[in-house]
């Protein structure tokens, strides 16, 4: 006899269904399964066989073939456990038809017959919600993290017997009831994490901080080892706008497929922070695998992509996110077609002003001055020209520690950037721009209006400082935001002279 | 210009009569430019190549006010003090000459390329090294001895313990020549070579005056203190200048010590800049040049 299980595929970012179909016909014992399936969905064979067995629940000596279609979907994982095992007792009659249809499958199962969790849960429901499934069953480990989308029944399970059980009876409607109180619907952002309150000193790297959120500029940090660069990198997602419920949802999804979603954690509702190691693999940055699969700049989607050390980051893996920095989202090609995925994420970098980290402390700086020099030239690199923002960081002081001056908090400054990128949203509505670190050529001229007196700042500045033209640009667009910032709509000297503060001091030293 | 290297034999008329008296003295020399006037006062400058802003602003007002005075500047045109006190040197009427560790055409560190073309225009770069002979290590202690041997008196500028500085002073002293120190703080390892040496009875040279009169030559006063100092700044750029050092000194110290909001600061900071009063040495930390 014949029978279809609906399951799903992840491809990219995109769940794709998957019919499982089984069927069940006289002849020689065997077990065999095809449509375009990798090694470890061969594997779903034993584990099947294996669970019915311990289940009790043996397998008649027949001919059993699986068949995953559409068959130039490449399938990966061991999420088709649970789907291939049902349509196998569907098509024994076990189970009635009717009772798995408008139902969506997906669950690995353990040798004892055990339903453990699989990654990408979330996109796969939402996407039998699309295709007018009105269940999905789900393994028990996923069921909070499936239960966010409304208006589709998800039922949580973990023991193959019981979902056999309430399939036969065709009782599954009385079951999942939400477990979870979470939905999309009704999520509150959370603005929790790490405060700027805690921060002490650091007016100037503060400061520079709120530009660059103000106006989703990529940072870069020098200072020397344990003066706060990541202290202060780690609160810049406190300070930017809370996330919407769709960015909510994005970012779960992402962290869904890549299999970061736990039970007591399943809801992403905090912008991002990721902080991968300098010795990190290019793929592992910015996604890849048979399948690609998210990598940090997708993770960091969002959220902020805090690169310490970054002169020892590799110049392969520099090279490959500069890309998808540029174009906020990452397209990775392989036989099957590109797969897509978002990367709109704040790049902030950090790193010491020279090797043994205390330059220009001449008393404690052990370097010479090629070598210093040496040091500072590694970050002319691929990335370059997209911090817009470099700023130094120094440990307080001990009147700074111990001292009076009230430090702001982080909602003070995500008040500030809310309402600067308020301003942008509107001076760009329709252009396809967002923040004014995206103003480029034209634009530039368009959007960034100066007073006399800062065209002749200007002037004196890259002349004077030979500037290049790129980084003309940055300060410009540095000026733009500093202006915002104050509320004025032309940039005038002050600003100008301020963002000239900012910029990237390559390889002038000494 | 002419790129022709001069070799001068020991042999020869032209050869430094203040180097025949070294018991080392080299076999020849190779000279681009010309060699230092024989009858004219000579200072070897010397000090750390990893220097202050200090110490910069120092060997260059020094030996700028010796170059005034007609005073020949001989140094190793390394990075930190010997090529601030060429730079200095330059901006006077005086030639001002480099003994190299490498061949006389061969133009190291590469980041002196201004001193390398500069200097032999009017003074000269000296070495006893053949053309193309790269800079070797060894090399450098042993140009230490032309340094002082040309010189009539050595001045250290900013020097650490042990340092190669401090090979020059025990070679001028051999040579039986005055030895000057610039004191520095205290606290700064920086300042612990000269400082030991004033202690140990080098003259101390609080002024580039100071160092003439006692080489018994009068001084007058030279423009000042050249393009440095700068009157009628307005209130908030000049309580900003004050606060800024020959010590590097950081964004965030302005910041608390002006009382200023940090952008006004660095905006401050850019018009010093831009004035030439300042300079950024390292990200956000300013000295006065
Ligand atoms: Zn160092």
């Amino acid at each position: 006899m014949f029978s279809s299980v609906c399951s799903a595929a992840i491809l990219g970012m995109e769940a794709v269904p998957v019919q499982v179909e089984a069927d069940v016909s006289d002849g020689l014992p065997m077990f065999s399964m095809v449509g375009y399936v990798n090694s470890q969905v061969k594997e779903t064979q034993d584990r099947v066989r294996t669970a019915f067995h311990n289940k009790k629940m043996g397998l008649p000596a027949k001919r059993i073939t699986v068949n995953l279609a559409p068959g130039d979907v490449r399938k990966e994982g061991t999420g088709y456990d649970l789907p291939v095992a049902l349509a196998i007792l569907t098509a024994l009659g076990r189970i009635p038809k009717r009772h798995l249809e408008g139902v969506m499958v997906v669950g690995e199962l353990g040798l004892d017959g055990k339903i453990k969790g699989v990654w990408g849960v979330l996109p796969i429901v939402h996407k039998a919600r699309g295709a007018g499934c009105h269940t999905c069953i789900v393994p028990k480990d996923n069921e909070a993290e499936g239960q966010l989308i409304e208006g589709i029944r998800v039922v949580g399970v973990d023991d193959l017997q019981r979902v056999v059980d309430l399939l036969a009876k065709g009782c599954l409607a009385q079951e999942g009831g939400r477990q979870s109180r979470l939905s999309f619907e009704h999520l509150e952002t959370d603005l929790g994490g790490p405060d700027l309150s805690d921060i002490r000193g650091q007016e100037g790297a503060v400061r520079a901080t709120l530009i660059a959120a103000a106006g989703m500029h990529d940072l870069l940090y020098i200072g020397s080892p344990g003066s706060g660069k990541s202290m202060l990198a780690q609160r810049i997602p406190g300070i930017l706008p809370p996330l919407t419920r769709e960015e909510c949802l994005e970012i779960t999804e992402i962290y869904s497929i890549a299999g970061l979603l736990t039970k007591e954690q399943p809801v992403i509702s905090r912008r991002p922070f990721r902080s991968p190691h300098h010795t990190i693999s290019p793929q592992a940055l910015a996604g890849g695998g048979r399948t690609p699969r998210p990598g940090e700049i997708t993770l960091a989607h969002r959220g902020v992509l805090f690169m310490d050390e970054f002169p020892e980051f590799s110049r392969r893996s520099l090279e490959i996110l500069r890309q998808p920095l540029e174009e906020r989202y990452i397209h990775i090609s392989r036989v099957q077609g590109i797969y897509t995925f978002p990367a709109d994420c704040m790049l902030v970098a950090a790193m010491n002003p020279c090797a043994c980290g205390y330059y220009p402390d001449l008393d404690r700086c052990r370097c010479t001055p090629a070598q210093v020099r040496r040091y500072l030239s590694k970050i002319s690199g691929p990335l370059l020209d997209r911090l817009d923002l470099c700023v130094e960081t120094r440990e307080p002081t001990y009147e700074q520690i111990t001292g009076g001056s009230s430090p702001v908090s982080s909602a003070q400054i995500r008040e500030r950037v809310m309402e600067v990128q308020k301003i942008q949203q509107e001076r760009y509505a329709g252009k396809g721009i967002r923040s004014n670190s995206q103003l480029d050529g034209k634009d530039l001229e368009e959007y960034c209006p100066m007073t006399r007196e800062a065209r002749r700042w200007m002037e004196r500045i890259y002349t004077g400082q030979r500037l290049s033209p790129r980084s003309y640009h940055r300060i410009l667009k540095v000026s733009r935001t500093i202006a915002d910032l104050e509320g004025e709509e032309l940039i005038t000297d002050v600003h100008i002279r301020e963002a000239f503060g900012y910029r990237i001091v390559e390889q002038k030293y000494l | 210009m002419e790129e022709i290297l001069q070799r001068i034999s020991e042999s020869q008329q032209g050869y430094p009569r203040r180097l025949r008296s070294l018991p080392d003295m080299p076999a020849c020399l190779y000279v681009r430019g010309r060699l230092p006037k024989e009858e004219q006062l000579t200072i070897g400058m010397v000090g750390a190549r990893s220097c202050s802003g200090y110490g910069r602003h120092v060997a260059w007002e020094y030996a700028r006010v010796f170059s005034d005075h007609g005073v020949q500047v001989i140094s190793g045109m390394a990075l930190g003090i010997d090529g601030e006190s060429h730079r200095g040197a330059l901006q006077g009427p005086t030639p001002t000459f480099a003994v190299l560790g490498c061949g006389a055409d061969v133009c190291y560190p590469k980041s002196n390329r201004d001193l390398y073309e500069k200097i032999p225009l009017n003074g000269g770069l000296i070495s006893e090294y053949p053309p193309g002979a790269p800079p070797a290590g060894w090399h450098f202690p042993a140009r230490n001895r032309i340094i002082s041997g040309l010189s009539d008196a050595l001045l250290v500028i900013e020097a650490k313990k042990k340092s190669g500085s401090l090979i020059t002073v025990d070679c001028a002293l051999e040579q039986g020549k005055t030895v000057f120190a610039v004191p520095g703080r205290v606290t700064d390892t920086l300042s612990e070579g000269c400082n030991g040496l004033i202690s140990q009875g080098a003259v101390i040279a609080l002024s580039p005056e100071m160092v003439l009169n006692e080489l018994g030559m009068d001084t007058y006063s030279t423009k000042g203190s050249g393009k440095k100092k700068q009157i009628g700044l307005a209130r908030d750029l000049d309580l900003v200048y004050s606060c800024v050092d020959f010590q590097p000194t950081d964004h965030e110290t302005l910041i608390q010590k002006s009382g200023f909001p940090p952008g006004k600061v660095l905006s401050i900071l850019t018009e010093l800049q831009i004035m030439g009063l300042v300079e950024e040495i390292g990200k956000n930390h300013y000295i006065r040049s």
